[in-house]
């Protein structure tokens, strides 16, 4: 295995985070702890009706409640929403409303009692308009127009319909094969359900304007809300100094900010708007929803010759991500095509969930593998082995591939050769099954900033744009300053989420953050480290090329016996600045990816239909560890969300009314504790080349592979192919009793 | 959460009167103990009363006591005091069972058993402000054209909710009784008697009637002989409702069946006593085919939705299990 070029000094250990301590005992001021002077609480009134026309909203019995300070709405608050949708344009308030859920109207009031009640009186007048909630029955042509192109959602770039990646011939690929297996799979709807529930608080100080948001991205925040307001950048100023978790939806402005924003104009006092748990489930977004139709070939032995996916994904009413389906990057597969529709509904928006197009997807492909590999009589083990990813889209080089590695040690944990048994083979009610499944997810390096500022007792400032939500961002950033820096982590003050304060950050989602801000802060290291060897040189008589600086101390890299504190160096130097801003790349002929193997054994009893997990084993390529325990939370954290996703979390909508029934924790069932076995985590450590000290990607990848293992680990057991999600208790014992 | 008045009562006696009181006033009021179920219900807009009585100020009325012949449990014990009390674990087994199976340890260490008898149902219609439902004074119930997955398939209809309480079927299992405090004074009854079909009264669940509240469970101890079982299907562990719950007691003599009681929650809108069961296990002795048929006998007469159908082999699985196990 490749090797890091230096032995580290913090870089791989376990190091709890930096802000551990203020988090645990509620000393961190999240944005809904934020209290200013004057401030209004705000509520939000949404349609109950799946798409209609509004043709009157009388607000005046609302306005007229004591304590009610500004009601807003479509007629004079038509601010426009760019990145909440990109195929029809976006209002933070719609006419004509196309979901239950759409926001009507929101108010400000001095509590958020009254602003509830005020909800109550304010009397809107819709004409219904017809409605569709089935994303097949969206494509029909005499199916209501819920876009003004039609229900496949057509936008620009990223955002064309349908979405289509081929290479390879196809149809020689089907030719080459010796047998073709063809099945559909479905996958629903299901919410991020990040603990904090969405919140944003706004207020106007001589036309600047400052939010004080949930997010996963100040400074892509700013430009939104600066762009939809028609402000120029120096005149917004967001800040997120602690985040709840957002797992994809909170990244950007949404248009809760922008209704605090409007609400704090028209008070004229700052309004902080925290949506319910329900709104945080139908107002915002969670993971599309799809229907995968797998046209597979290979070869006697399961080698693929060629794989075809048609999909549909149903994204609800508005386009606000791409909806795409890309479970099958983990395999060899020679010949290729794919074809997805993006499609409108009149229900709730679908947009990125952690992983966004992975988990429904590898559970579709990964299960249809291991069915694949059950019709030929393939164990899956080989089945996985012999397919794995070893080239980019069948052509390009990964800057590393270790999923090799993780198959092997992961299988080895488990026992997986051993355990593995002919599906269904358990005497009794109570089944043993064991099952697989591959999962990873792109690494790539891009555009970061970053600020360093010794202070003259050697101690240090670091100063970036990243929110932390929930990955220990902040901690990462600091360990990888003080290994760049050579300054112990206790001397190290990070300093994050503010745009009047901070430099520029990507946004912390699709893994990006350690990738992208990273190589910023070593760049940022090495130019203030320049400075200080400059001044060293003088009394410590050397060259600055012949110094190095660790642990606080600067020293001749010839004689480590020759030292100076660093406070001692900078002590008259005011404050020293290094900053970088750095935008490096892959080589063109290289793709970048992290990979993982995931393993379960499970018990299922037949009679109640109940899925214990026994065991699971995660083994992860995630490059380089920077820090060993928050890479093993984010592996634990996402196989959680996948055990939900596989046995019981579904937005379920009333078919009739096309109101959502359960948007809550109670009755979405978000796993517990209980449903929850101890992860074993395996890293297959690396150092990639192209990795901040060798690092690659950790946070996206864990729930891919997961729901698709545990789906797997059921098969074994039953012997029957789920091949809708969730695998509920009910579906389990109707299939058993066939 | 609609604005209302809390108020600290002393006494029983005190929170009747008031209840008295504000009906006679066509004022809406309600009593609280945990308030873990019932302000759930106030910040969804489910009910909105002007008064809230606050019963937690009662002193002593959490007791248990273990008496000759059986326990007193007071109305403000909690779930989580009953599931860990060691002789109602040694001898009230299924009750302790029950107990530390409903809801989540948080609503154990509030909920009390009077509320956990008294828990308004968790039909995601009538939870939800969007839907005015039947039991909420509208026209439908929305589970016969809607998604009615966890509803129930015995005694049900106009309305379809199932009982969510776990304490229920293991206390109508163990026989136990309810005394309830009202304007005219005290009454005790069987518990199997609270409760109400909706075919008799869809906008109530019990037979309290507006000033009248819970204020003691007796539970007699099972006799000797006997053996019991509680278990409860769900989709998750913990903060969950029955699927299908059963609980059984089974009187042995030798391996002879002398009485034996079945109890489903979550498949009807009471607790389900299934009698004609009880009456052909009687006499028997328990093995599988026995078992298996006296859950057919439970589910007889069962009238699934749609979606729900899977809950009768379900039920019937379960209560062959419970059985087996109380042999």
């Amino acid at each position: 295995m490749a090797q890091a070029p230096k032995e580290y000094s913090i870089v791989g250990k376990q190091t709890p985070r930096i802000d551990a301590y203020e988090r645990v005992t509620g000393q961190a001021q999240y944005t809904g702890d934020l209290q200013l002077p004057g401030m209004l609480y705000a509520r939000v009134l949404r349609s109950n009706v799946p798409h209609a026309k509004i043709i009157s909203i009388d607000t005046s019995k609302a306005e007229k409640l004591p304590g009610v300070k500004a009601v807003i709405h479509h007629e004079n608050a038509k601010v426009p929403w760019s990145s909440g949708g990109h195929t029809h344009r976006r209002y933070i308030f719609n006419n004509p409303v196309r979901y239950v859920g759409d926001p009507v109207a929101a108010v400000a009031a001095t509590d958020r009692h009254i602003a509830e009640d005020a909800l109550k009186l304010i009397d809107v007048k819709y004409e219904k308009i017809p409605h569709v909630l089935d994303a097949n029955e969206a494509l029909k042509p005499d199916a209501p127009k819920i876009a003004p192109n039609g229900n496949l959602s057509v936008g620009k770039g990223a955002f064309s319909a349908p979405i289509e990646e081929s290479w390879g011939d196809i149809e020689q690929g089907f030719k080459d094969a010796d047998r073709v297996f063809e099945d559909t799979y479905i996958t629903k709807h299901v919410n991020n359900a990040q603990l904090e529930r969405r919140v944003s608080i706004a207020k106007w100080d001589a036309g600047k304007l400052t939010v004080y948001a949930s997010t996963q991205g100040v400074s892509n925040a700013r430009t939104d809300i600066a762009k939809d307001f028609a402000l120029p950048l120096s005149k917004v100023r967001v800040v997120c100094k602690y985040m709840g978790g957002g797992f994809g939806n909170k990244n950007q402005a949404q248009d809760y900010d922008y209704m605090a924003a409007m609400l704090a104009k028209v008070a004229a006092q700052p309004v902080k708007l925290e949506f319910t748990r329900e709104d945080d489930y139908i107002g915002m977004h969670g993971r599309w929803a799809s229907e995968q139709h797998y046209k597979v070939g290979v070869k006697n032995d399961g080698t693929i010759t060629a794989v075809s996916l048609d999909a549909v994904t149903n994204m609800g009413a508005y386009r606000k991500q791409s909806g795409n389906l890309s479970g099958t990057d983990f395999y060899n597969i020679p010949n290729f095509k794919k074809v997805i529709k993006p499609v409108h509904t009149n229900t709730v928006v679908a947009a990125n969930y952690r992983a966004p197009a992975y988990p429904q997807s590898v559970f579709g492909f990964a299960s249809f593998l291991d069915q694949v590999a059950f019709e030929l009589g393939v164990n899956p083990l080989d089945m996985f082995m012999r397919n794995r990813a070893q080239k980019s889209k069948g052509k390009l080089p990964f800057t590393s591939n270790y999923l090799e590695q993780c198959i092997l040690e992961g299988s080895k944990r488990i026992g997986f050769s051993e355990k593995w048994h002919k599906p269904g083979a358990t005497a009794g009610p109570v089944k043993h099954g064991i099952g697989m499944a591959l999962g990873g997810y792109p690494f790539r390096p891009g555009l970061g900033a970053a600020t360093i500022r010794v202070n003259p007792d050697g101690t240090a400032h670091v100063l970036v744009g990243v929110t932390d939500i929930g990955t220990g961002a902040k901690s990462t950033m600091a360990i990888i300053a003080s290994e760049a820096l050579g300054i112990p982590l206790n001397q190290i003050q990070l300093t994050n989420g503010d745009t009047d304060v901070t430099p520029y950050s990507v946004g912390e989602s699709g893994s990006r953050t350690t990738a992208f801000t990273g190589p910023a802060v070593v760049a940022a290291a090495e130019d203030v480290r320049k400075q200080i060897f400059a001044l060293a040189s003088a009394p410590m008589k050397s060259k600055p090329e012949e110094l190095d600086l660790r642990d606080g101390q600067v020293f001749r890299k010839a004689d480590s016996a020759q030292r100076i504190a660093l406070g001692q160096i900078v002590k008259d130097s005011g404050d020293l600045i290094g900053r970088a801003t750095t935008n490096p790349n892959f080589p063109k002929e290289m793709d970048g990816k992290c990979f993982s193997a995931h393993f379960a054994e499970v018990e299922v009893d037949t009679w109640t239909g109940h899925v214990r997990i026994t065991r699971y084993v995660a083994a992860h390529d995630s490059g380089a560890i920077l820090n060993r325990l928050t890479a093993e939370s984010q592996i634990k954290g996402g196989v959680v969300q996948g055990i939900g996703m596989a046995f019981s979390e579904e937005l379920l909508i009333d078919k009739v009314t096309a109101i959502p029934i359960n948007p809550n924790y109670r009755d979405a069932k978000v796993p517990t504790h209980l449903e929850t076995p101890e992860v074993e985590v395996i890293f297959v450590e690396h150092y990639d080349p192209y990795g901040v000290f060798g690092g690659k990607v950790v946070g996206e990848p864990p729930i891919t592979a997961a729901v698709a293992t545990i789906a797997n680990a059921i098969f074994n057991a039953t012997g029957k192919r789920f091949k809708e999600l969730p695998i509920t208790p009910d579906k389990i014992v109707r299939a058993v009793q066939v | 959460m609609k604005s209302f008045e809390n108020i600290d009562v002393k006494s029983v006696r005190e929170a009747v009167s008031l209840l008295q009181k504000f009906h006679q006033q066509k004022k809406s009021a309600a009593v609280v103990g945990g308030g873990s179920e019932y302000l759930q219900l106030m910040k969804d807009h489910v009910v909105e009363p002007d008064y809230l009585i606050n019963l937690k100020s009662i002193p002593g009325l959490d007791y248990i006591k273990e008496e000759r012949g059986g326990f007193r449990i007071g109305a403000l014990a909690k779930l989580v005091e009953i599931e860990e009390h060691p002789a109602v674990r040694e001898k009230l087994l299924i009750l302790s069972s029950a107990a530390g199976e409903a809801a989540s340890p948080q609503i154990r260490n509030a909920g009390t058993i009077a509320g956990n008898l008294c828990q308004r149902p968790f039909c995601w219609y009538f939870r939800s402000s969007n839907f005015t439902c039947l039991r909420k004074g509208g026209q439908v119930c929305y589970t016969v054209t809607g998604d009615g997955r966890f509803h129930a398939i015995l005694g049900a209809g106009p309305s379809y909710i199932v009982h969510p309480s776990d304490t229920a079927p293991a206390l109508v299992a163990l026989g136990a009784q309810i005394k309830i405090a009202g304007p005219t004074g005290e009454k005790m009854i069987p518990l199997e008697k609270f409760f109400v079909l909706p075919s008799v009264d869809y906008k109530r669940e019990n037979i309290l009637n507006p000033a009248e509240i819970v204020t003691e469970i007796f539970v007699p101890t099972p006799k000797a002989g006997s053996k019991g079982f509680y278990h409860k299907v769900r989709e998750r562990l913990a903060w969950d409702h029955a699927i299908v719950a059963v609980a059984t007691i089974v009187e042995s003599s030798g391996s002879v069946v002398r009485a034996a009681r079945v109890v489903m929650g979550g498949v009807a809108p009471i607790p389900w006593r299934a009698a004609k069961a009880e009456e052909f296990l009687r006499g028997k002795r328990i093995d599988e085919a026995t078992a298996k048929q006296a859950g057919e006998i439970a589910l007889e007469g069962a009238k699934p939705l749609k979606d729900n159908v899977y809950k009768v082999k379900m039920a019937q699985d379960l209560i062959q299990r419970g059985l087996l196990a109380s042999a």
